[in-house]
């Protein structure tokens, strides 16, 4: 009887079942929608903070003052410190290795070069040695990844060390100055065999304007650099970009003053301290720290836009669930001859209560679960639209813990809705509803 | 017999039903209260995010060539030329040798603007203004100086004896430098200064005609923008905004649709006054505007309580998050206010279809 009941319910009256399910349906796809993105937004603005470039650097501890001013390094070419190439291997197995998502190594070198078919003096250059699109486990990175704000005409240059020329790429000054295009050759000196001062023909592939007009860069591969420094595995300087959380108090604390207990959760937080210490930890002789500018600033920029996210999905959640719990109400208030009927034919309150209750609960159920359908499919195309063309755009927004989360709020907010209604309807005298109605 | 006036008539109906009524009212100030509160964070959004861009420093740096230096009234000239609410501060750098014989970058500048500009700089403490040698020391160049309370710097041949009063720690070239009183600089190393970088608030479009109007100011210099700050600043801006306009957009079509349910079910309710009325001679227009006046006369009653509530909400939403107030507008009254006449009319006039077909004697009958 009581499965008959919900049945013709259901398929007599379509109509209002639609409302209430409407309303559900709208208010579910709202809630998940605003939820899936607010859970996801702290990884798109990452990755669109991503431009401001590396939130990490690592020097050896034992290096010297740089020493630049106005783009020209007066650094005194001996005496400074390497890290090791191969040790970057080792940020692969620290603790927050899956948070970093950049790394771009680099060797500077002092240097001179002149142009190629003149005896004209030569003059200073920087020789900066980096990875282009390097394969680095599952990352592909290096400059470009990190400085996403260099403009790159032609392309990077290949490492092809046994070839009579180098392939460089060269700052926009440096270009303007010796008047290279791509394709263009000019003279550099070779610091290996300083005898006799060689010079090697280096061939521009690219010519990169990096935004600060004053540098005389020639961008090689690192092993090119390694070469003309005659320095095997030799690195200057990383920069790293890593995902991390927003610095706050206890990030702050120096952690060989903690006890050891809290010193674990330190460690085990994504701070950028923490990831500085663990590379610290991880790479011998290397001083690592985080750039003040990018994560102070970035942390800031991240909370306050996914705070407003939240706060703005809280207010979806009470917009959603108050516009649902009036339709509730209106759709049971609709039907209080029904409830009057049922009682003078004798149902007891309970089971008037507990079939109205079913119905609630089943359309919240059905319309709960299709709202969390419809909403991550929005989210996931909102997402898509709104931070299009940063590669990773197209991930599916079908967060799973969210089903059971926003179909037991639709669930709490369909019963509580509907509970005064059959309150009041319950209260009343049968026959004073049914006279009412008639 | 009593003659019925429209007032007479709207009064009775509002209050006969009160309970009614007080839920739909309750529902149209919901949905004005959401638009209000979401329109009035929309529109200060992009103020608010570009206030908080403001920590990451100068995004603008006008650099002297070394044949002409800056004029002494360039940093003036700069402040006028880029509004009152942009910071700029001046630079001169120098490289000395400290008493371990390291070479050193040292850099002269106001500490005071500095202090607003660069907020990110971790400083133990900032030197005193008065003090004509505090200097603040890099965290790296602290390890290449002797005594950090006087800190022996020669430049061609003077030297200097600096009062190292705290520690700056960046992670940036900052940490290698020695920073200390653009006058005291100027005096010994007779350099002046070379570098004015200045935080110009805004977007883009507000950087480039800053810049212009800076290059207009001061010829012979180079201005550049500071260009992954500038660019990435706009980028996250409009996404933000656009995120945000999709959720103003998804919120008010649910609370929208909601109303509309409720509000048309009790018009729906109330088929048998329509067939009474009907029946009593009352036209189809005379009906239909009666419907709508009704719903009219409650969606201006929920604007006006629901744009106090959603400022409030607003207001409170940026508290929380900005920590700056949102002062209510009253620019997104009037979107608000057509937004709810247009849920209230269609509320009334969706369900006149379905009554316009039924027969008033059916209804009565109760059929």
């Amino acid at each position: 009887m009581f499965f008959r009941l919900l049945m013709e319910s259901f398929l007599r009256q379509r109509r209002r079942k639609m409302l209430a399910g409407v309303a559900i349906l709208l208010g579910t796809t709202a809630v998940t929608a605003m939820l899936a993105l607010a859970t996801t937004i702290g990884d798109r603005i990452h990755k669109e903070l991503a431009v401001y470039g590396a939130n990490i650097v690592v020097y050896p501890k034992a290096d010297l003052l740089d020493v630049k001013v106005g783009g020209v390094d007066v650094k005194p070419a001996s005496g400074g410190a390497y890290l090791e190439e191969s040790d970057l291997e080792k940020l692969k197995g620290i603790f927050w290795a899956n948070n970093i998502t950049g790394v771009s190594p680099e060797l500077r070198l002092n240097d001179q070069a002149r142009p190629i078919d003149s005896n004209e003096a030569s003059f200073p250059v920087s020789v900066v040695g980096m990875w282009f699109n390097h394969a680095f486990g599952s990352l592909k990175t290096g400059t470009s990844q990190l400085h996403p704000w260099w403009r790159l005409d032609g392309r990077w240059p290949l490492a092809e060390p046994d070839s009579n020329h180098w392939e460089v790429a060269v700052s926009s000054a440096l270009a303007k100055k010796l008047n290279l295009q791509i394709g263009s050759k000019f003279l550099m000196r070779r610091l290996a065999s300083l005898e006799g001062g060689g010079y090697t023909a280096a061939y521009v592939t690219g010519i990169v304007s990096t935004g600060d007009q004053t540098g005389m860069d020639v961008l090689v591969p690192l092993p090119v650099a390694q070469a003309i420094a005659g320095k095997e595995n030799a690195v200057s300087r990383v920069e790293i970009s890593a995902r991390t959380k927003p610095e706050d108090a206890f990030a702050r604390v120096d952690p060989d003053s903690l006890p050891p207990k809290q010193r674990e959760i330190w460690y085990c937080r994504p701070y950028a301290n923490s990831i500085a210490y663990q590379i610290r930890e991880a790479i011998p002789g290397a001083q690592a720290e985080q750039v003040r500018r990018v994560e102070q600033s970035e942390g800031n920029v991240l909370s306050r836009i996914s705070g407003l996210m939240w706060l703005i999905s809280a207010a979806a959640l009470l917009a959603a669930g108050f516009a649902v719990s009036a339709a509730m109400a209106t759709a049971i208030l609709e039907r209080r001859g029904e409830i009057g009927l049922m009682r003078s034919l004798g149902a007891s309150k309970g089971a008037i209560a507990f079939l109205f209750y079913t119905e609630s609960g089943l359309l919240a159920i059905f319309a709960g679960t299709l709202g969390y359908l419809l909403g991550s499919g929005l989210a996931a195309w909102l997402g898509a639209r709104i931070f299009a063309g940063d590669g990773g755009s197209a991930q599916a927004v079908l967060i799973p813990v969210l089903l059971p989360v926003v179909v037991a709020l639709a669930l709490v907010v369909a019963i509580a809705g509907s509970t005064p209604s059959i309150r009041a309807a319950l209260r009343m005298e049968p026959s004073a509803i049914l006279r009412a109605d008639a | 017999m009593v003659k019925l006036s429209v007032v007479g008539m709207l009064r009775r109906s509002l209050v006969h039903r009160r309970a009614r009524s007080f839920s739909a009212l309750i529902a149209m100030t919901v949905s004005a209260g959401v638009a209000t509160a979401l329109l009035t964070l929309y529109a200060d959004l992009d103020a608010k995010l570009h206030k908080e861009f403001r920590s990451f420093g100068a995004n603008v740096v006008i650099t002297a060539p070394p044949s002409s230096p800056f004029r002494p009234d360039a940093l003036a000239r700069v402040r006028q030329a880029a509004g009152p609410d942009a910071l700029a501060a001046e630079f001169g750098y120098a490289v000395a040798t400290t008493d371990t014989g390291t070479p050193v970058v040292v850099s002269g500048t106001d500490f005071a603007a500095v202090k607003l500009l660069d907020s990110w700089w971790q400083v133990d403490a900032w030197p005193d203004a008065t003090a004509a040698n505090g200097a603040l020391i890099g965290q790296r160049a602290a390890q290449f100086v002797g005594n950090e309370h006087a800190v022996g710097l020669t430049y061609a041949g003077h030297s200097v004896t600096l009062q190292g009063v705290g520690r700056i720690k960046t992670g940036g070239d900052e940490d290698s430098r020695i920073y200390m009183p653009l006058a005291a600089f100027t005096s010994w190393t007779g350099v002046g200064p070379s570098v004015i970088e200045v935080q110009v608030p805004g977007g883009a479009a507000r950087v480039e005609a800053t810049m212009a109007r800076l290059r207009q100011e001061l010829p012979d210099m180079q201005v550049q923008p500071v260009r992954q700050l500038v660019e990435g600043e706009s980028k996250i801006v409009d996404r933000t905004h656009a995120l945000m306009y999709g959720a103003v957009l998804l919120i008010a079509l649910t609370v929208a649709v909601s109303v509309l349910a409720t509000l048309s079910a009790s018009v729906l309710e109330r088929r048998r006054d329509f067939a009474l009325m009907k029946a009593l001679g009352g036209s189809q227009g005379q009906l239909m505007g009666m419907f709508l006046l009704e719903a009219l006369v409650l969606a201006l009653a929920g604007v006006a309580a629901g744009f106090v509530v959603g400022s409030a909400a607003a207001w409170a939403i940026s508290e929380e998050n900005f920590h700056t107030a949102t002062l209510p507008h009253i620019s997104v009254l009037p979107l608000v206010f057509l937004l709810n006449v247009a849920i209230a009319a269609m509320a009334a006039l969706l369900p006149l279809r379905v009554l316009r077909g039924l027969q008033p004697a059916a209804l009565l009958k109760g059929e």
